[in-house]
């Protein structure tokens, strides 16, 4: 008993003096700043979780979080560091409101919701993964390392979605004036969980996401080559894997996925395309999944504490005008401890154990 | 780097001033055009080329840098609030003010890259990861900071922001500068001025000099440099501390050379260009100068090409777009990464961590 | 070590466990009719952005002063979370909650329809439908546009006069920028105009990019241009600071940029500006008195004094600006800028 339970919580250790330290710190930046440290998080605590309404809300949060977590989480585990979830996710986001809008008039006439909502969802899904096939196509290709590829890959995608949606794709009613797409149709819409609360179906199928990839990683003969390919292309090679095509396959499932990500808040939550709502969630999803040691279960984790510090971090400012900024600091300290494990163990004493996470190996590839 | 790609550069330059000419010829002079494009051409490149030159420095090393971006960005603010501080506090006058704010702009990039060894050399973090780190505590702390020392309750402006002093003054490149119509491109700012020489130092230190043989020995093949004595880790701490140093130089273009002024994220994804530069440019100086030059270009042509829009059939309006234009660095950059355009070749151990033998 | 191991989780628990514990923070008693609470939801943005949001900031410490109201702020940093930000304050029932900005729009209207009893105050937002508990304040910016483009044209000496502004997407930035463009037509028919915005990248960067501002005045004034107008937050500040460097005259937006933009007061001719601060405190000064009207309540634009060139503004050019700022006022005068860019039917 004892045994299943320290292998069950071992693995969270880490992580959990890693965010512990943060908040710490956090807490001195707080007082430096004239708030409560302990007063701030409570704050932030009741934001996140104090009432129906704020547990909605979190969740809400945590829907993109996870989807994106999950996408570098799995990019991660075949040996690709996948920087581009920002610009995949908005690409999911853009053709799920051209699905949601243009597609009923394209085929003339309306689609039955339980057609249009997973078409929807189907084709950001596609999107962000073609989208992410072309880094892994370019690695695969010619060795060009996947990070600076994703990285200009984003650039381009902020450019062309702002060009469509102030050109093309823009909502041409004349009382627009905003750079964004017209309403998708009502059969599109990712409808609510529960009635009057913003949560919506998306929640749900981010865990089941997480399952499915969790499963596929781990019970699956093309998890397996993945994992191999990440872990040493070389003896993957020997193994008979065709490592070129793993990574192009690897980085369309995780661009899959932010597309996904992107989808569902257009679908569920926004029910329309509109600049720039996408930034930043593919740095957060980077430190989510290296919270979440890459682990499905583990990034789920992460990204609902994540999600609870952006969500709360409103009312923390609302009940102690403790600035907002703070939280990015927090969440750049847990990443900066999480990278440096040593550091964390150094301080509590906790012995290395398991074997490291091998993320890139340089340029070259 | 190779010629081809040299040509290749000075090709796309060419087109796009060219371009802007016959379009603004009706209105504008075109030596006047020519001019001014170059004037823009530069002060936009200036950034963008200090940031190269760091990441050459650390990658000729094996330190993959991915956090010039948040070295810049913090820079640029500790710059800007030092010399706001030395002038309206201290009493400091404008330009020792301004010298001091720059001192500190680039103490604060050193800093920054002693982190960043500190991760990456040190405690063998990912490399990508630790620049991601650096990137995220930019954003955070100068946001935070930039209420705190302002508005916060032991702020020493009491919830003013006081007056800046201003920006770095030009400096009048005697005869070139008086010049008709092309004078204004030799009467640059201190740290533009900076930048191109540096190109040239940074050329000279890497390949001309004791030190810079055995960081790019280290950069190839740490372990054989190891062997013949080279002290690896002591060599890229210098190298990343010194790159460092010359990303926070970009930082403070933003706020002391540019505009007396710091705007959360203001860097708004300058580095990570910086690093299209070096990779197009081939880990060399003067590629990644070249580069610059051409991603400074495309935005003198897009701006330009605004102010002439009442010439442009409708048709190709579409080009005035800086989310059109705006493409050309990234695109150019994938192009290299295909392979299409000549191969880059980055140092061969650049991004790993260094392991003695016998450790481990 | 599994000892210590475990001591650590202990220590963890036993502080997570303790957060909630604590004490909690006083509130005021939004609730009780003694009580004024007044709130502040600002647009993707923060309370010292030297432009809309802290004008309206300002207008809620003026408030507090002068009326005793209660005020808080909730600065909100993802579109996602405007109605979450709105709710706070509407479920804890502030008498008057403020949304600035026309990205809020939509939000407001939407918060509106589930709070009823609380008043709305939309700054920059217009109201094409009445709700009886919001008002969307506005302002005629072309009028203060078009005296300044007046101003200009009748003071340059090249003929040529720029504009440099944010973005024509949100309608007061387009309703400054073609009211100066008609301005200078009106008074200068053959003038030569080029006006520019900063349209294509993500709002969060359109208003908050001096450098764009100041590279794309420089080039400008390259070309012999010689008033640069420049407008919309600070990507407008950075166009004045470029005309402070080549020394040619600048017109400031908003609020007389005298005293926001102090490296550019030498060659500051004037700002066309918009009194945000002062039409918030009246609104918000109505709603303590229980008469907030509903639908739209139009604020006023002119243009600011001429400071530091007072002097080199010849007579007959004041004398003109005054007749052609009566004459907008009373409606002899029309400035014939659409109110949106789209409502002119051009793509």
């Amino acid at each position: 008993m004892r045994d299943k339970l320290n292998r069950l919580f071992a693995p969270l250790l880490l992580p959990a003096l890693s965010v512990f330290t943060a908040m710490v710190l956090g807490g001195v930046l707080i007082a430096l700043a004239g708030g409560n440290p302990l007063e701030a998080y409570a704050g932030m605590l009741e934001g996140a979780f104090g009432s129906p309404r704020a547990v909605s809300e979190t969740l809400v949060w945590a829907t993109p979080y996870i989807l994106a977590g999950l996408s570098v989480s799995l990019a991660f585990r075949g040996g690709l560091f996948n920087i581009g979830a920002e610009g995949q996710l908005a690409f999911g986001a853009l053709s799920a409101a051209w699905a949601g809008h243009w597609l009923p008039r394209l085929v003339g006439g309306g689609l039955p919701a339980a057609l249009h909502v997973p078409l929807t969802l189907l084709l950001g899904a596609l999107a962000g993964g073609l989208w992410a096939a072309v880094p892994g196509w370019i690695k695969a290709r010619a060795g060009g390392h996947e990070v600076i590829s994703t990285i200009m890959l984003n650039y381009v995608a902020l450019n062309v979605v702002s060009f469509l949606l102030n050109g093309p794709m823009k909502d041409p009613t004349a009382a627009n004036v905003l750079s964004r797409t017209p309403l998708i149709d009502e059969s599109a819409r990712v409808p609510a969980l529960v009635d009057g609360f913003r949560l919506h179906w998306g929640f749900p199928l981010a865990l089941l996401a997480a399952a499915l990839v969790g499963w596929v990683l781990q019970r699956t003969a093309f998890g397996f080559e993945i994992r191999t390919a990440g872990q040493s292309p070389d003896a993957a090679r020997y193994a008979g894997v065709r490592v070129g095509r793993t990574v192009i396959v690897t980085m369309a499932l995780s661009g899959g996925l932010a597309g996904v990500a992107g989808a569902i808040e257009v679908s569920a939550l926004h029910h329309r395309h509109e600049l720039g709502f996408s930034q930043g969630y593919g740095f957060d999803a980077i430190a989510i999944a290296l919270l979440g040691k890459a682990h499905p279960g583990g990034t789920v984790l992460a990204a609902l504490l994540f999600s609870a510090m952006r969500s709360g971090a409103t009312r923390m400012q609302y009940l102690t005008q403790v600035p907002i900024d703070v939280i990015s600091v927090i969440q750049a300290l847990i990443l900066l401890f999480v990278a440096a494990d040593t550091l964390v163990r150094r301080i509590y004493r906790v012995r290395a154990r398991g074997e490291r996470l091998v993320l890139t190996r340089g340029w070259g590839g | 780097m190779v010629y081809r790609r040299y040509a290749f550069i000075a090709v796309v330059v060419s087109v796009l001033v060219l371009v802007v000419v016959l379009v603004g010829a009706s209105q504008v002079p075109p030596l006047t055009i020519v001019a001014s494009m170059a004037a823009t051409t530069l002060a936009v490149a200036t950034p963008l080329t200090l940031g190269a030159l760091s990441g050459v420095f650390c990658e000729r090393s094996g330190v993959v840098n991915l956090g010039i971006e948040g070295m810049m960005l913090a820079a640029a603010f500790s710059g800007w609030f030092g010399s706001i501080y030395a002038s309206a506090v201290l009493g400091i006058p404008p330009l020792p003010s301004l010298l001091l704010g720059v001192v500190i702009a680039v103490a604060t990039g050193a800093l920054l890259g002693l982190l960043l060894a500190a991760l990456a050399v040190t405690y063998s973090v990912d490399q990508i990861l630790a620049g991601t780190v650096i990137n995220l505590l930019a954003v955070g702390l100068t946001g935070f900071f930039n209420r705190q020392l302002f508005f916060g309750p032991a702020s020493a402006f009491g919830g003013q922001v006081p007056h800046a002093p201003g920006v770095l003054p030009r400096l009048h490149v005697p005869l070139l500068a008086d010049l008709p119509v092309v004078g204004p491109v030799f009467e640059q700012q201190p740290i533009a001025v900076a930048a191109v020489v540096l190109v040239g130092l940074t050329h000279l230190v890497l390949f001309r000099t004791r030190w810079g043989l055995r960081a790019r020995a280290v950069g190839e093949h740490p372990r054989a440099a190891a062997t013949v004595g080279i002290d690896v880790v002591r060599v890229r701490y210098v190298n990343v501390v010194i790159g460092g140093a010359i990303a926070g130089l970009g930082g403070a273009y933003f706020t002391l050379e540019s505009v007396p002024s710091f705007e959360p994220m203001m860097t708004n994804g300058r580095g990570f260009i910086s690093l299209a530069a070096m990779i197009f440019g081939d880990w060399t100086p003067f590629g990644s100068w070249a580069a610059a030059l051409v991603f400074g270009a495309a935005q003198a042509f897009q701006i330009n090409l605004q102010l002439f829009r009442d010439q442009i059939p409708p048709s190709w309006s579409f080009l005035q777009q800086s989310s059109v234009v705006g493409l050309v660095p990234y695109l150019l950059t994938l192009l290299i990464l295909t392979g299409v355009i000549g191969k880059t070749t980055p140092p061969a151990a650049d991004g790993q961590p260094y392991e003695p033998e016998g450790r481990r | 070590m599994l000892k210590k191991r475990r001591l650590a989780i202990a220590v963890l628990l036993a502080l997570a466990s303790a957060l909630p514990a604590c004490t909690r923070s006083k509130r005021a008693d939004c609730a009780s009719p003694e009580v004024f609470c007044v709130g502040l939801v600002t647009d993707m943005g923060k309370i010292d952005d030297k432009s809309f949001n802290q004008s309206a900031w300002e207008a809620i410490q003026r408030a507090q002063k002068e009326l005793g109201a209660t005020t808080q702020y909730i600065e909100t940093t993802d579109p996602k979370d405007y109605p979450k930000n709105i709710g706070t304050f509407a479920e804890e029932q502030y008498d008057v909650v403020i949304t600035s900005g026309f990205g809020l729009t939509e939000a407001t209207h939407a918060a509106a329809e589930q709070f009823k009893g609380v008043k709305f105050i939309g700054i920059d937002q217009f109201q094409a439908t009445q709700k009886p508990n919001v008002v969307g304040l506005i302002f005629p910016e072309d009028h203060g546009g078009f005296l300044v483009g007046a101003l200009a044209a009748m003071m340059t000496k090249s003929g040529k006069i720029g504009g440099v502004l944010a973005t024509d997407a949100v309608p007061p930035v387009y309703r400054f920028g073609e009211g100066f463009r008609a301005g200078a037509r009106h008074v200068k028919p053959d003038i030569e105009i080029s006006v520019v915005y900063h349209n294509d990248v993500g709002f969060d960067k359109t208003f908050t990019d001096p450098e764009w501002g100041k590279t794309t005045a420089v080039s400008m004034i390259d070309k012999g241009i010689d008033i640069v107008f420049g407008g919309g937050g600070k990507t407008g500040n950075g166009a004045l600071l470029g005309a402070a460097t080549k020394g040619v005259y600048a017109i400031g937006v908003d609020t007389d940029q005298y005293y926001t933009v102090p490296e550019a007061q030498k060659v500051l001719l004037s700002s066309a500006v918009k009194l945000i601060t002062e039409g918030t405190f009246d609104l918000i000064k109505m709603a303590k008195e229980g008469k907030l009207p509903a639908g739209n309540f139009e604020g006023k634009s002119g243009y600011a004094p001429y400071h530091d060139l007072d002097s080199k503004v010849p007579p007959e050019v004041k004398t003109k600006m005054e007749e052609l700022r009566r004459g907008l006022l009373d409606g002899t005068l029309k400035t014939t800028v659409p109110p949106t860019k789209d409502a002119k039917g051009q793509p």
